[in-house]
């Protein structure tokens, strides 16, 4: 498959802090690409640094050939950017807030109304047409925010954190209509904290910390590379650690203490279920292992403020 | 600077979303400046005798009128791009398409300038129906290249305190310590030949002063030798303060 982004060294500084720090990633054609990563692990510097509205300190990203921080106008005109923040245009309606838009991008205003009023229905808004945005809720005014990114029918859409705040009603469409992009043959680049999000959406994905990539490689990978298949939570006193691990640590592939609870990980649960069965713990949990035990796992079960 | 066309575009938005207001800030142009008219031009002007063989609402109608032009180009340029920058974000979504960020600053300057030109036309209108109007028609049009000239200069200059701002209430500094003065030390309401020479030192540095030298000549058609220096100043001012002002804002805007 083609690349479509290539980022060799990035680094980005604002003073002292070093928000991006020396990574280099590729970007497939039609693919969907995560950022994964806690607060401050640098995901949105990074993709702002795609999308050109924040200068590269050192290193380069190539889009389609084009330069970051040189080509801006050309790279922005075949990107589509749905922003973390609501950024929409409060003093218009959500009509008006499109055709404003198409407006950027010079789209003649024939075709800006034919792609106005399709986006509008690609998100189901055509009932709030004429509606200013703050008599929107909030599930509302993502989707809208989803339909002004396709205006200019980009090859690149970028999200930003796009289900923050939604319901889950809203969430699953807005994973819907990401989806039916990317079958069109988009590019997406999604930056996320929700792993269920990452799970649903990326083809391949970057584990951000401190402005480092930790790992790369398909969610099912990552799971299956850092934690096995499967993983048992045991809520019990830290004073029992060190007969548990002596029972359980030969049938598992690691395990970790976070709190009140420590974790087995492990490829196959049926001996572990068997011990367990001799053991007679009350409080333990028996699940398939999720991209958000690899990303715990990564970056620490403790809070990073 | 990347400018380009697209400063228009970002006028044009401004346009759009404009016409939810037209009528409360039509009403807030108006009402100021007819007061200032009313109560100076009318009230006191019955005590001041004729300047230079004319009421003194011929020497009062320039000055005020290009002090509204300020007044809106410079509110616009500070509260007006604070929010939009700051609670609305509208600038991050600008910038995000093939708009520079020194497109939208500038598209908000003309859009200042634009708002100051609105608040001089109305002046000029109540002024004409209280029998002072420019000398001729062409002054009259000269007067608008004026008033958008006028309304850049301060709108840029808005713009580079907004560049600095953490919040609103920085703003008063600006228009309690700088633009108030300005409006009583500036020859709009009284000429400048009696106040001691160190204040009329002063006065050469406000930019007003030359705005409303400009506009009264342009106003009377009486343009005298000085009026060159004058319109100097205000030139040399505008383009400083463009460049800056684009140049601070952009820095705000892409981090």
């Amino acid at each position: 498959m083609k690349t479509i982004i290539t980022a060799e060294n990035l680094t980005k500084r604002f003073g002292d802090l070093t928000a991006v720090n020396g990574i280099s990633f590729e970007i497939r054609e039609g693919e969907c690409f995560g950022f994964l990563g806690p607060n401050g692990a640098g995901k949105t510097t990074t993709v702002r640094m795609i999308h050109c509205v924040s200068p590269i300190t050192s290193g380069s990203i190539l889009v389609n050939g084009l330069k970051a921080d040189v080509d801006n106008r050309k790279i922005k005109a075949m990107t589509g950017v749905i922003p973390q923040e609501i950024t929409l245009d409060n003093d218009l309606t959500v009509f008006e807030n499109m055709m404003v838009f198409t407006k950027f991008f010079d789209i003649p205003r024939r075709e800006a109304r034919r792609r106005t009023d399709e986006l509008i229905a690609f998100v189901e808004l055509e009932a709030k047409r004429n509606n200013k945005i703050s008599e929107l809720s909030t599930g509302m005014k993502r989707r809208l925010l989803v339909a002004r990114a396709l205006l200019n029918k980009p090859a690149l859409i970028i999200a930003d954190e796009p289900t923050t705040g939604l319901d889950p009603q809203a969430r699953h469409l807005i994973w819907q209509r990401l989806r039916l992009l990317k079958n069109q043959g988009s590019t997406l680049i999604l930056t996320t904290q929700y792993m269920e999000e990452a799970q649903q959406l990326c083809d391949r994905l970057v584990v951000m910390y401190e402005g480092k990539i930790l790992k790369e490689g398909s969610p099912r990978r990552l799971i299956d590379d850092e934690i096995g298949r499967e993983v048992v939570e045991i809520r019990i006193d830290a004073a029992e650690d060190a007969r548990l691990i002596s029972a359980l640590g030969p049938v598992s592939c690691g395990h970790e203490r976070a709190g009140d609870t420590l974790f087995f990980y492990c490829r196959d649960g049926r001996e572990i279920q068997k011990k367990l069965v001799e053991l007679d713990l009350p409080n333990t949990v028996h699940r398939p292992a999720t991209l958000e035990d690899v990303f715990l796992k990564l970056t620490g079960r403790s809070l990073i403020e | 600077m990347n400018l380009s066309r697209r400063a228009f575009l970002v006028f044009y938005r401004n346009l759009v979303s404009y016409k939810r207001f037209v009528v409360p800030t039509l009403v807030g142009s108006l009402v100021q400046p007819v007061f200032y008219l009313v109560t100076f031009g009318i009230g006191m002007g019955a005590y001041m005798g004729a300047f230079g063989g004319k009421s003194y609402l011929f020497f009062l109608v320039p000055g005020v009128l290009i002090s509204s032009v300020m007044m809106s180009s410079t509110f616009e340029c500070l509260y007006g791009a604070f929010v939009k920058m700051i609670h609305e974000k509208l600038y991050d979504s600008l910038i995000a398409t093939p708009v520079s960020a020194e497109d939208a600053v500038a598209g908000d300057i003309l859009w200042g300038a634009f708002r100051g030109l609105i608040s001089g036309g109305l002046m000029m209108s109540v002024a004409f129906f209280m029998g002072v109007f420019p000398v001729s028609v062409p002054a009259g049009l000269l007067l608008c290249v004026l008033m958008v000239l006028i309304g850049v200069m301060f709108g840029s200059l808005a713009m580079i305190v907004t560049s600095y701002a953490p919040n609103f209430d920085f703003f008063n500094y600006y228009t309690e310590l700088v633009m108030t003065p300005m409006l009583f030390f500036s020859g709009v309401f009284f000429p400048l030949d009696r106040f001691p020479a160190w204040m009329k030192t002063l006065a050469q540095f406000l930019p007003l002063t030359h705005a409303v030298e400009i506009s009264r000549a342009v106003y009377s058609g009486v343009y005298p030798k000085s009026l060159v220096l004058n319109l100097a100043f205000v030139l040399v001012l505008t383009f400083a303060a463009v460049r800056v002002g684009v140049g601070r804002m952009k820095k705000r805007l892409i981090k």
